[in-house]
């Protein structure tokens, strides 16, 4: 029954022009991204292979690009999302919503799921730009794929975050900026603060580039598992709560 | 016999200014009841209460021997004031979502849609973007999302506030001609509203029921919001 509604919301996001044109942007940047990296790392070899530094270009061009695609992620996911709940509220879309006989909890992990679905298409569209590298450097595909991995729960952790936040407010705008301004505050916190802080956990990219770098950890699955579902609960929380059912 | 819909006692809102206060209502089936008031008198918000959106403080809804939030959500088909649809998506792609809500499997969606279509003749419009509808053809289309799980008891909230004079004719024919299988209950403020599609009429005054009477044609609606009210409710 969830997949009903996460399969509406994939729909509706892909019949607006909004999507396929952050897919477009999000390609060429991505393809301009590889470009970049591609070039430095080809200037500076000669000194690697010498050096013996045990850098490769899984180190120098696709973990860095891989880093820049979740700032795209952030940056776009709350746009396909489009204000959530918020924007049902906005549109006079949200009694239909309330008023149908699916739970609260369907609701909520419907939308998620479809705006997870709705971003697969940027993720994977993206990764096999990056994965054309492995035709013509030495490549470690097990690091791609885990790297990969741990994006598809970063997204699914975006969407859960992003709709999450869309309950807090009746406007599309505030819904956007509340998602913008937490990811982007959670995305620069290892930034601010000491490592040994305890708050460091809450730091986003840590938890990303230690996977790029080829190191799968557990405390770094918890932390997206953790948190998305506080986000999804909250949600269903605050749906409920509009329904009168608490 | 049971009425369909037995309320008793509803009230909603902050006790001290309730939006709705100490409401009894029956509904029988086949039923056209006209709730008949100004901007404010509660007319909305008693309709989102029968929707299960809006959580009663006091009271009980019993709809069909059913009590409870469920009951409700499944046997009533609710068009709001703003026809509630996703412009980028088609007619059918909006029924669609509707019976998604409903939890209809692919096989019952489609049979649910081609049926809600067929109700309100908008079966030349299935492929049209809902945004390029006109006011009238979108009402249609709200009256068709709330006919698509075939509900017991049809709530309109001002079906026809912002249409023109045919538009308006042809929604209060199809209003009617579902009356032989859904019950309704037509909230506006307009006289001509009442006159055309209900055989009853409760005025709502601040948050109260005032009164409720079969609709005859020598009915004056005026005289209820010309005389000073005493103890609505």
């Amino acid at each position: 029954m969830i997949w009903q509604l996460a399969w509406h919301e994939w729909r509706r996001v892909r019949a607006g022009i909004l999507f396929w044109l952050i897919l477009a942007i999000t390609q060429l940047l991505i393809a301009w991204l590889l470009f970049a990296q591609l070039e430095g790392f080809a200037r500076i070899a000669p000194q690697l292979s010498t050096s013996g530094a045990g850098l490769g270009a899984m180190d120098l061009i696709i973990a860095p690009t891989l880093g820049s695609l979740v700032l795209i992620l952030i940056f776009s996911v709350p746009l396909l999302g489009q204000g959530g709940f918020a924007t049902e509220h906005r549109q006079g879309r949200l009694t239909m919503w309330l008023s149908s006989p699916r739970s609260s909890m369907e609701l909520v992990l419907g939308r998620v799921i479809g705006l997870f679905i709705s971003g697969l298409p940027l993720l994977f569209s993206s990764a096999l730009t990056i994965a054309a590298i492995g035709f013509g450097v030495e490549f470690d595909w097990l690091r791609f794929a885990t790297a990969l991995g741990m994006l598809v729960v970063f997204l699914l952790w975006l969407s859960a975050i992003v709709i999450g936040l869309s309950t807090l407010t009746n406007h599309t705008v505030a819904a956007l900026s509340m998602a913008y301004g937490a990811l982007l505050f959670l995305w620069l916190l290892d930034s601010f603060i000491d490592p040994t802080a305890g708050w460091y956990w809450a730091a986003l990219l840590p938890h990303l580039e230690s996977t790029f770098r080829g190191l799968l950890r557990i405390s770094d699955i918890a932390f997206f598992a953790s948190t998305g579902a506080a986000a999804a609960w909250f949600a269903v929380y605050q749906i409920a709560r509009r329904r009168g059912e608490l | 016999m049971d009425p369909l819909l037995r309320i008793r006692g509803l009230r909603v809102g902050d006790p001290r200014r309730p939006r709705l206060r100490g409401i009894d209502l029956d509904l029988e089936r086949g039923d056209r009841l006209g709730l008949l008031g100004e901007n404010g008198a509660g007319k909305s918000s008693f309709l989102l209460v029968l929707a299960g959106v809006l959580t009663p403080t006091a009271g009980s809804i019993e709809i069909d021997g059913l009590n409870g939030r469920q009951a409700l959500r499944r046997h009533i088909g609710f068009l709001p004031q703003r026809v509630a649809c996703y412009p980028e998506l088609t007619v059918r792609e909006n029924l669609d979502w509707s019976a998604r809500l409903h939890g209809f499997v692919r096989h019952r969606r489609r049979q649910a849609i081609e049926r809600a279509l067929a109700r309100v003749t908008l079966e030349p419009s299935a492929r049209t973007l809902a945004g390029q509808l006109s006011a009238g053809m979108q009402q249609r289309l709200g009256l068709a999302q709330a006919l698509i799980h075939d509900p017991s008891i049809l709530l309109l909230d001002e079906p026809t506030a912002s249409l023109d004079p045919i538009q308006t004719a042809q929604i209060r024919q199809l209003i009617e001609a579902q009356a032989d299988s859904v019950s309704v209950i037509l909230a506006t403020h307009l006289f001509d509203d009442i006159r055309e599609i209900c055989q009853r009429v409760a005025i709502i005054a601040d948050g109260g029921k005032v009164t409720d009477l079969p609709v005859t044609p020598d009915l004056d609606l005026m005289s209820f919001f010309q005389t000073p009210r005493s103890g609505a409710g």
